[in-house]
């Protein structure tokens, strides 16, 4: 193994392939990414893989758009030699009570200021996007049709393999279990496999972020939450937006293999990071399914699983360096969004580390937030 | 062809009824297999593979395999090889993954 590195990359989901790649493109050379499983295995490979502009704050909106934007041309600029099979079938999100109506209201007036072409709509307008959702439940919605979905694997293999290319080496199965600081300055990783010294730690370890933290004393403010997926057999399209309620608790889509996928999380379990199915979720997804979506009610499950959020404070996410320790980095608490916000990560990232002007104003996005009580909230998430 | 004896298991035969597969009516027994009744009357194509639409017969024979979703009285992906014959059940050869109505 290599036991120097300029940049070591904590976590082989899509943040931390996405910043090797931006960092190797931007010509830094000995480039490590540190995977404890195989690329993929933590949150990337277990999330709904779905990618929205329909955001409730600015930057929210904005990494995302910025992220969708990257994926619909992500085959061609990666030279990826498979399809990340990205489908821009658009978002319906819908509205459940007074609140989220009032909310969507703003919400609208923002997305369309950003230049996202989300649009509001009446239940019966919300009928005609998706024919067999029951529209009584609803009392309006908000649609965007550059929303969609990709294929997480796929999308993270296509930034593994460009950043391989350039130079970027992957240690798989490697588990980290110390980060060296010495005057103040990272020196080195400690791995299971062997020391390797290097002046720069991202940690973009996803649900595992806070013990990364923890190993250089930065408390980063964020908690994992399990969220659970349940996955159908597949059936002809009928449904080509992802279907949303943040209030209802639900988000359901229908993959091109045809499938449905729909998942949700208990913001009430424990605070562990345990990745296990439980029934509860079974049952109590099914029924919220057969309640908005009654045409599914015949759909036999074929499996379920279970991912992490990592929840931050206001729910967008942390960028950039850490104060107290010289030379490390984080890129987490996406708070469920991760994966849609790869593309933009991987470049203000590797822009932080090396110094440049970041594209889009992440500074607001710094852990030094949390310290000034100047939170804005994102609204929307489920 | 159907298992008329068995060294541990009993096949009690329900009555002789009427079920149509593809616009045509067969006979079968009451109870038995879907799947029982189509091999029977000869037909072995239960279904085709999604990418190459290759025929695909009966196989597992237990409701896991995948191979015999067919569309029941309208409902699509029922598997014939666990799903029971009934009086005047309408079997029709699913095209694709089975539309949802």
């Amino acid at each position: 193994m290599n036991n120097t590195a300029s940049v070591v990359i904590i976590g082989g989901g899509i943040s931390g392939c996405s910043i090797a790649y931006n960092l190797a493109l931007k010509g830094v050379k000995d480039v490590i990414v540190i995977e404890k499983e195989y690329l993929t295995s933590g949150s990337t490979g277990r999330c709904g893989a779905g990618v929205r502009m329909q955001w409730g704050t600015e930057l929210n909106c904005r990494l995302a758009k910025y992220s969708i934007e990257f994926y619909e041309k992500a085959n061609e600029v990666l030279q990826y030699d498979g399809d990340i099979e990205f489908k821009q079938g658009g978002y319906l999100i819908v509205a459940s009570t007074e609140k989220e109506d009032t909310q969507f209201k703003k919400n609208i007036a923002l997305q369309n200021s950003l230049g996202i072409p989300s649009v509001y709509l009446s239940p019966k307008e919300a009928k005609e996007i998706i024919p067999h959702m029951d529209e009584t439940k609803i009392i309006s919605a908000t649609f965007c049709p550059k929303d969609g979905h990709l294929n997480p694997f796929l999308a993270t293999q296509a930034y593994a393999d460009a950043a391989v290319r350039l130079g970027v080496k992957f240690m798989k199965y490697t588990t980290v279990t110390g980060i060296k600081v010495e005057n103040g300055k990272v020196t080195g990783v400690q791995t299971n496999k062997g020391f390797i010294s290097t002046p720069v730690v991202v940690n973009a370890a996803g649900g595992q972020s806070k013990l990364i933290g923890g190993m250089v004393d930065v408390d980063i403010p964020v908690y994992a939450e399990r969220h659970q997926i349940l996955v159908t057999e597949p059936v002809n399209p009928i449904q080509n937006p992802m279907f949303m309620s943040f209030s209802l608790n639900i988000y359901c889509q229908q993959t091109p293999h045809g499938s449905f996928i729909m998942g949700r999380g208990d913001a009430n379990e424990p605070r562990d990071l345990r990745v296990t199915s439980s029934w509860h979720f079974l049952e109590e997804m099914a029924q919220s399914c057969c309640e908005l979506l009654p045409l599914l009610k015949d759909l036999r499950v074929v499996r379920q699983w279970a991912g992490l959020y990592c929840m931050s404070p206001d729910r967008q996410p942390i960028y950039g360096k850490a104060d107290q320790v010289e030379g490390f980095y984080m890129a987490t608490g996406y708070s469920g969004h991760g994966f849609m916000f790869g593309p933009v990560t991987g470049v203000v990232m590797a822009e932080t580390i090396l110094g440049e002007k970041p594209s889009l104003p992440i500074d607001k996005l710094g852990l030094d937030r949390f310290e000034k009580d100047e939170l804005l909230f994102e609204p929307s998430v489920v | 062809m159907r298992i008329e004896e068995h060294p541990i298991l009993s096949f009690d035969k329900g009555r002789r009824v009427d079920f149509i597969f593809d616009g045509k009516t067969y006979e079968g027994y009451e109870g038995e297999p879907i799947a029982a009744a189509l091999h029977a009357a000869g037909i072995m194509v239960l279904g085709h593979s999604h990418n190459k639409q290759r025929p695909r017969g009966f196989y597992c024979a237990i409701g896991n395999c995948s191979s015999c979703l067919m569309v029941v009285n309208g409902q699509p992906n029922v598997r014939v090889c666990t799903e029971k014959l009934q009086e005047n059940m309408i079997v029709e050869t699913q095209v694709g993954k089975g539309d949802l109505r």
